[in-house]
């Protein structure tokens, strides 16, 4: 049998503890010892031996802003072998921390390795303009992390100039930058005439953000099985 | 006005400027250090005359008509090119860069070369690692003379490095130990891959003062099984009247050259098993190679085969997606996203700001370009806002694709759901064509004129039709199509959709008829 599914999308040489397949696939080598966190539900294959645990204790402590759904639901995978995990066919970025601080907006985190520092976090300032909650994953360590963003995206930087992003696009960004709301509409935008650009977050100092190239308010799809 | 080359363009240099002194920057924004090279070519495409190789150990041809500057106005090398005084042995300076250490190619996070003549910017051509492999040097861009001065984008990838660049084109690297062949003529044939690899002698042991950065020899690197004088190379393709002659086949080594011995840089790079050969990247010979990324944005994604691995360091793994440089007012970020750098007002669709950088706002465009939409239209309404004030937008809507459409003086039809963003300075019209197949009485469409710029948006890769003979369109997937053709519905290809309870009716197909360099642009997916 030959052909492009046989010839280009076979399995790939293991090179280092997550690497991509194809852009939208993200390989975890697993060893014993070497835990992961993953979103709920995003294997979509594995091979070997690996057990996956729904609601870790560990998760415990932060399982009440959960409440809200706009947590994090993420699940343990141990064992050994290779795990492969997608998320509704969004791009895959595979980031290797080596002492930084990355803060990544819940809906945007695969997977990260749980010898990672980490912590979930509201971001302060949106539930004041929007009404909305925003849970972001900081994580911070020497590890592995797993993003996900609807489209390609793109990686701007915050010395060059503070940089304001549009809530629903914002990926990441370096743990420790300076973060302020911003508010560009007017009070015509609020009675209905509005750009459509009412809040943004905007970033300064040393670091950069991710941002995706797409606005996806709807939630993901949270019934998985 | 800056004219934007893409991968495999050619132009009659005076079609971009009648300036003969030229300033050409080239930028390549990619980890590891990258040698900007300017190889003077016969008429023959070799490197007969090594002073006219202008690289950092040599940076200027005898007479000066071709000078290195080194970094500066943000290119990461530069040089100062007067055509009128390059001698007329000279037929070719083509401008490469070749990385010196480990990695490849397709790591270019984003590169450009830029001419400016007469302290403007008249012609650029950004290239980005999608568009090579596992290459470790880039053949850039081409001055070319053939009658007049020419110029081409290349965007070319070559296995090897510097030093196998430098054989390929002719010229001697020192240390080569192939003192006693023969001395090729400037016609040599190529030779296949698998003669080069008998032919080519032991590699000599490096002397040990090179540094052991350049010592990566490039052998590992497959060469996709082409052979280097393929032909039907876009861009590399021997000049018409010189048969036989491949563009830029390997040619053995020049004994009793100079070369360029006493450089420490590239005396002790082992020579590779065979010369390298030229790459997949090639490009134009579908079916014949494994599939690349296809030049420019948009291309299908990278194969799982063809997977970088990661730096550590969170910017390192996400150099890929770093920030381009701005190449001009409308910047293609990627396949998804587009920047606007703000002087003059831009007009987007509501919401479709990601990120923006500098003093912006963003205002309700109430002008009469919304009455006159949403009083005239039911289906199609173009909510716009106005972007004004001084910095950088990144637009993008849900993920859709983009495409900057230049203007000029000519106006294009675009359907009202593919369009996100364009100057202010871009007339539009609302055009219905009528008919009475078509449900609401009509389809509603923009016409936007010159100049300016507009972005058009589609759900996966478009497709340009050129129009020549009747050409047919569904009236869901249509994005876009020139204006002054004859538009009409087509009843012959009329597809009954009512087979599905509650569906509108009938996909209409729309017929257009026109001249050549009319075009219609759909895309594959039926709104």
């Amino acid at each position: 049998m030959y052909g492009s599914l046989m010839d280009h999308y076979g399995p790939t040489p293991v090179m280092e503890r997550m690497s991509k397949h194809g852009s939208k696939i993200v390989k975890v080598v697993m060893n014993p010892g070497q835990d992961l966190f993953a979103r709920t539900g995003s294997m979509i294959a594995y091979e070997g031996l690996i057990d996956f645990n729904a609601q870790p204790p560990q998760l415990g402590r932060i399982a009440s802003s959960w409440a809200t759904g706009e947590g994090v639901p993420l699940m343990t995978a141990t064992g050994q072998g290779l795990l492969y995990l997608a998320d509704y066919g969004k791009e895959v970025i595979v980031a290797q921390l080596a002492g930084e601080g990355l803060s990544v907006n819940g809906k945007n985190i695969l997977a990260f390795d749980a010898g990672l520092q980490w912590n979930i976090e509201r971001v302060r300032g949106i539930t004041m303009l929007s009404g909305m909650g925003m849970f972001n994953v900081v994580l911070r360590g020497h590890g592995w992390v797993a993003l996900t963003a609807k489209g390609n995206p793109i990686v701007l930087d915050t010395r060059e100039a503070p940089t304001f992003v549009d809530t629903d696009a914002l990926v990441a960004y370096t743990d420790g930058l300076h973060v302020q709301p911003k508010r560009t509409a007017r009070l015509g935008g609020l009675i209905g005439r509005g750009s459509g650009e009412a809040f943004q977050l905007g970033f300064s100092g040393q670091g950069f953000v991710v941002v995706q190239p797409s606005e996806d308010e709807r939630p993901n799809l949270s019934a998985r099985g | 006005m800056v004219t934007q080359f893409s991968r495999g363009q050619k132009a009659q240099l005076s079609a971009v400027t009648q300036s003969t002194d030229l300033y050409i920057g080239v930028q390549i924004n990619a980890p590891g250090e990258w040698d900007i090279s300017c190889f003077g070519l016969d008429t023959s495409d070799q490197l007969s005359d090594d002073r006219y190789f202008v690289f950092f150990n040599q940076p200027s041809s005898p007479e000066g008509s071709v000078r290195q500057l080194g970094p500066q106005q943000g290119d990461s090398q530069a040089f100062q090119v007067n055509l009128d005084r390059v001698p007329t042995s000279i037929g070719r300076l083509s401008f490469c860069a070749a990385l010196d250490g480990v990695g490849s190619a397709s790591a270019i996070a984003s590169g450009c070369l830029r001419i400016v003549a007469g302290g403007t910017e008249v012609l650029r051509y950004a290239f980005t690692g999608a568009d090579f492999t596992s290459e470790r040097a880039v053949m850039i861009g081409d001055l070319y003379r053939k009658g007049v001065w020419r110029i081409a984008a290349i965007g070319q990838g070559f296995q090897g490095g510097l030093a196998e660049l430098i054989r390929s084109y002719g010229g001697e690297v020192a240390d080569e130990p192939q003192a006693a062949a023969p001395p090729p003529l400037p016609a040599a044939p190529p030779r296949p891959v698998h003669d080069q690899r008998k032919t080519a002698p032991p590699a000599a042991p490096p002397p040990p003062a090179v540094p052991p950065a350049r010592q990566q020899p490039a052998s590992g690197q497959p060469g996709y099984g082409a052979s280097p004088g393929q032909p039907g190379q876009p861009g590399y393709g021997p000049p018409p009247g010189q048969p036989g002659q491949p563009g830029y086949g390997p040619a053995p080594g020049q004994p009793g050259q100079p070369g360029y011995g006493g450089q420490p840089g590239y005396g002790g790079q082992p020579t590779p098993a065979g010369q390298p050969a030229y790459a997949g990247a090639a490009g134009g010979m579908p079916g014949a190679q494994p599939p690349v990324p296809a030049a420019g944005f948009g291309g299908p994604e990278p194969l799982p085969s063809q997977v970088q691995p990661t730096q550590p360091g969170a910017l390192n793994s996400l150099a890929p997606y770093r920030e381009l440089p701005t190449t001009g007012r409308w910047t293609q970020q990627n396949g998804k996203l587009v920047k606007v750098t703000l002087g003059e007002d831009a007009l987007a669709l509501r919401g479709a700001m990601v990120a923006y950088q500098g003093n912006i706002e963003f205002d309700y465009k109430s002008a009469g370009l919304r009455g006159l939409i949403e009083g005239k239209l039911t289906g199609q309404s173009l909510k716009l806002m106005t972007c004004k004030g001084q910095g950088e937008v990144f637009l993008a809507q849900d993920a859709a694709d983009l495409h900057i459409v230049e203007l000029g003086n000519s106006s294009l039809c675009i359907n009202a759901k593919n369009l996100l963003a364009m100057d202010a300075t871009v007339r539009t019209e609302v055009r219905r064509i009528e008919s009475a197949g078509i449900p609401g009485g009509g389809l509603f469409h923009f016409e936007v004129s010159g100049p300016g710029t507009v972005v058009v948006m589609t759900k996966g890769s478009p497709m340009t039709l050129p129009v020549a003979g009747p050409t047919f369109a569904d009236m869901n997937a249509l994005v876009a199509w020139t204006t002054g053709m004859r538009v009409s519905v087509s009843t012959q290809v009329r597809i009954s959709r009512q087979i599905y309870a509650g569906s509108s009716g009938e996909a209409l197909a729309l017929q257009f008829m026109g001249f050549a360099g009319h075009f219609v642009v759909v895309q594959p997916y039926e709104v």
